[in-house]
């Protein structure tokens, strides 16, 4: 009897053990024995699948599609939404599995390229696009070069301006900021327009606004071109991180730790007509655009000047945020996604995005002009100017460890920012870890 | 003889019916268990060796995810706050959740009233009401801290954005989500202990504090026992809280272990590591559970 019992219960695990490897194996197994029909439907079509986030929010993916459509009618484009939040871990999760449904994928940030990058998941392009001029999109393909392959292209560099809200800079009876205005004249201007403004209305206005996410202080640090924030020493950031918090302090901006724990975003804050001006991504402009007409912000004149550089950097220098798209490397239709992928990132794409109102990658002076001709678009010439750019630096550039740096910042940020430690401890404090990464 | 042999026989063969038919009933469950649950562990406790990350070839590499957390400040940091909430939450709860029950247990007017409300905060959703506790206990004109400083405290704690009491707080928004939960089994486990003892001890002159001590304590034993073991163990697996108040913040003050798991596997896709990391915690659980068993003599009824 005992036996027997201990056979079956051997048997039984047997099995089980069985079904866990083939369902482990499946996935290659499944995807090698469909790859006969290479995705082509029975009309004759093939259908790719881009993943992406946000449709409804975002107007230029339609216009895309049905333009790319045209051009090319035996392939349809069909859309994935994976959702904002978790986007780039949502993707990851999907390719890991060795998931050939999705065939272009957007990139969304510096940390999940890298991880899919280092995971084999996308396919290189630089062979696919020799015939793609890199310099049309101002150094920024080199800035996501892996060992001089590339993995993507980007469609979309949403450069940081500033926004400022001209009726409060009005009521204070203060000019309106100039275009490639330094780090430290923005600090006595947020000084200044919002004591005045304060006085002038009568309630609380605050001059500048920065926004929970590191990047709002640690950009500025970056823009002289001499460091990046994969770092081993940090303390260049200290100087930054100095004016902010003295500025937080004496209340002409709010708290990092209201905001945080309020979870206010930065286009609530800019909308309650009390907030002069906010260093932010050029993709809050169709937002903004959108949020006066429909009456979702408070009503006010606004206008655009560049992002405050640090002394002797040049004019026209600004930091930036790509998204790009990538292929993924188990895709059966790589062709005709390589072909969405020219498209999008293309001239065409540019000028499709740009009429949305989206800063595109590939930044001419028709783009400009057909951002600043949108609806809403403050009409004054020096809003316009305040788009054309020199130079882009990426928030993060590429490397094997970007996503825990990318977690070390963040802590060191929040930490420094919430008054929980020192600048200088918290900076060192970070630098030795990055550099205990191996 | 062979009479008798073939009785045995016969016997034998309907008992393995009998267990066969036993099996088939237990194997759906079972099978399901070792698909989703056991298969899992045991390839995270392989994978616990390896360096992978989900997608290139897994690599041996012994014991280095091992002693990596050593050296690991992110880790040691969640080691910690993992056990010290473990520690401020357990008795809290169940101090507060037995407080109500033997107060609901009593013939009060609108008892049922009062049921609902404190199990209220078990049912609705985290994340509604962890936003709701953020707005409460903002630094800035938060309600709370409006009312501390009306009271004359000059300086109330920042709560989620001050290092030191950011664990307090989820500490406290814990104990207040859970309590109406660990409420409901110890009522039940009340109206299980029979009048007659609470009626013979009063006969002997006992006053309220000691019908408590020497009637319900002894009798909820077995309950109290089985609270504690799931509160601990649910303690342990703390996550969902820290994501939606702190994210592990202020820096890495509220940092526990499951929040740097999913950080390590999902963002970082570092599976190994990640997996060593389940495995400390498995060990640490699993030495409290047995502690816990261990003492349970302490805890059954005589």
């Amino acid at each position: 009897m005992k036996k027997f019992k201990k056979s079956f219960v051997l048997t039984l695990f047997a099995v089980v053990l069985g079904i866990v490897v083939l369902a482990g194996c499946g996935n290659s197994g499944s995807s090698s024995s469909s790859s006969s029909e290479s995705g082509s439907s029975s009309s004759g079509k093939t259908k790719i699948t881009w993943a992406l986030w946000d449709i409804d929010s975002s107007t230029y993916y339609k216009p895309l599609i049905k333009a790319f459509e045209k051009e090319n009618p035996n392939i349809d484009v069909e859309m994935l939404d994976l959702g904002s939040t978790d986007y780039m871990t949502v993707l990851g999760t999907q390719l890991s599995g060795g998931d050939n449904n999705i065939d272009v994928a957007s990139i969304k940030d510096m940390p999940g390229y890298a991880s899919l990058v280092s995971k084999n998941q996308l396919e290189p392009l630089s062979k696919l696009a020799k015939n793609v001029d890199l310099d049309s999109y101002g150094g920024l393909v080199y800035q996501i070069k892996v060992n001089k392959e590339f993995y993507a292209l980007p469609f979309r560099n949403d450069i940081y301006v500033m926004y400022y809200n001209k009726d409060l800079f009005d009521a204070a009876g203060v000019d309106y900021p100039k275009n490639g205005i330094t780090w430290d004249e923005y600090n006595t201007l947020v000084q200044e327009v919002s004591k005045k403004a304060t006085k002038a209305k009568g309630s609380q206005v605050y001059g500048g606004h920065y926004h929970t996410w590191r990047s709002q202080v640690q950009l500025y640090g970056i823009l002289n071109g001499k460091n990046t924030l994969v770092s081993d020493d940090y303390s260049f950031l200290q100087p930054y991180y100095e004016t902010v918090l003295a500025q937080q302090k004496a209340g002409y901006v709010q708290d990092y730790s209201a905001l945080k724990t309020s979870s206010l975003s930065y286009s609530a804050a800019f909308y309650q007509n009390n907030v002069a001006t906010m260093v932010m991504g050029s993709w809050f402009i169709p937002t903004l655009e959108t949020a006066m007409s429909s009456g979702q912000s408070e009503k006010f004149n606004w206008g655009i000047a560049t992002m405050p550089v640090p002394k002797g950097v040049d004019d026209g220098t600004t930091a930036g945020t790509i998204t790009s798209l990538a292929i993924n490397a188990n895709s059966k239709k790589k062709k005709a996604a390589y072909k969405f992928v020219e498209f999008v990132t293309g001239k065409k794409g540019a000028s499709i995005i740009a009429k949305t109102g989206t800063m595109p990658a590939i930044q001419t002076t028709d783009v400009i002009e057909s951002i600043a001709s949108t609806d809403g678009f403050p009409s004054d010439a020096a809003s316009k100017e305040a788009l054309s750019v020199k130079k882009t630096y990426l928030e993060l550039p590429y490397s094997k460890n970007v996503a825990e740096v990318d977690t070390i910042l963040n802590d060191a940020h929040d930490n420094i920012m919430s008054g929980n430690a020192s600048i200088k401890d918290e900076l060192k404090n970070a630098s030795d870890q990055v550099k205990a990464l191996k | 003889m062979e009479q008798i042999q073939k009785i045995n026989k016969a016997a034998k063969k309907r008992k393995r019916k009998e267990n066969l038919t036993a099996y088939s009933f237990i194997a759906p469950n079972f099978l399901g268990f070792a698909i989703f649950t056991l298969g899992p562990i045991i390839f995270a406790i392989i994978l616990s060796f390896y360096k992978w990350d989900g997608s290139n070839p897994m690599e041996f590499i012994g014991f280095d995810n091992f002693t990596r957390m050593w050296g690991d400040s992110r880790v040691q940091a969640a080691f910690i706050n993992t056990i010290v909430f473990v520690i401020g939450t357990v008795p809290l709860t169940l101090i507060f959740s037995l407080f109500l029950a033997v107060l609901l247990n009593k013939k009060i007017k609108g008892r049922n009233i009062f049921r609902t409300v404190s199990f209220f905060p078990y049912v609705a959703s985290l994340v509604a009401v962890a936003a709701v506790w953020n707005m409460i206990f903002s630094p800035v004109n938060g309600p709370i801290n409006e009312i501390l400083k009306t009271l004359g405290m000059m300086d109330p704690p920042r709560w989620a954005a001050d290092k030191n009491w950011a664990m307090v707080t989820i500490i406290f928004f814990s104990v207040w989500k859970q309590i109406g939960y660990y409420m409901v089994i110890f009522l039940a486990g009340l109206q299980g202990i029979s009048e007659e003892m609470y009626e013979a001890s009063e006969l002997d002159g006992a006053n309220s504090w000691q019908k408590f001590r020497n009637v319900t304590l002894p009798q909820l034993r077995p309950v109290t026992f089985f609270v504690m073991m799931m509160l601990t163990i649910n303690s342990f697996k703390v996550y969902d809280q820290v994501y939606m108040i702190t994210q592990g913040g202020p820096g890495t003050s509220t940092l526990v272990l499951v929040y740097e798991i999913y950080n390590t596997a999902f963002k970082n896709w570092d599976l190994g590591y990640s997996s060593a990391i389940s495995m400390l915690l498995f060990v640490l659980v699993l030495l409290v559970t047995v502690f816990q068993f261990k003492g349970e003599k302490g805890f059954v009824n005589e």
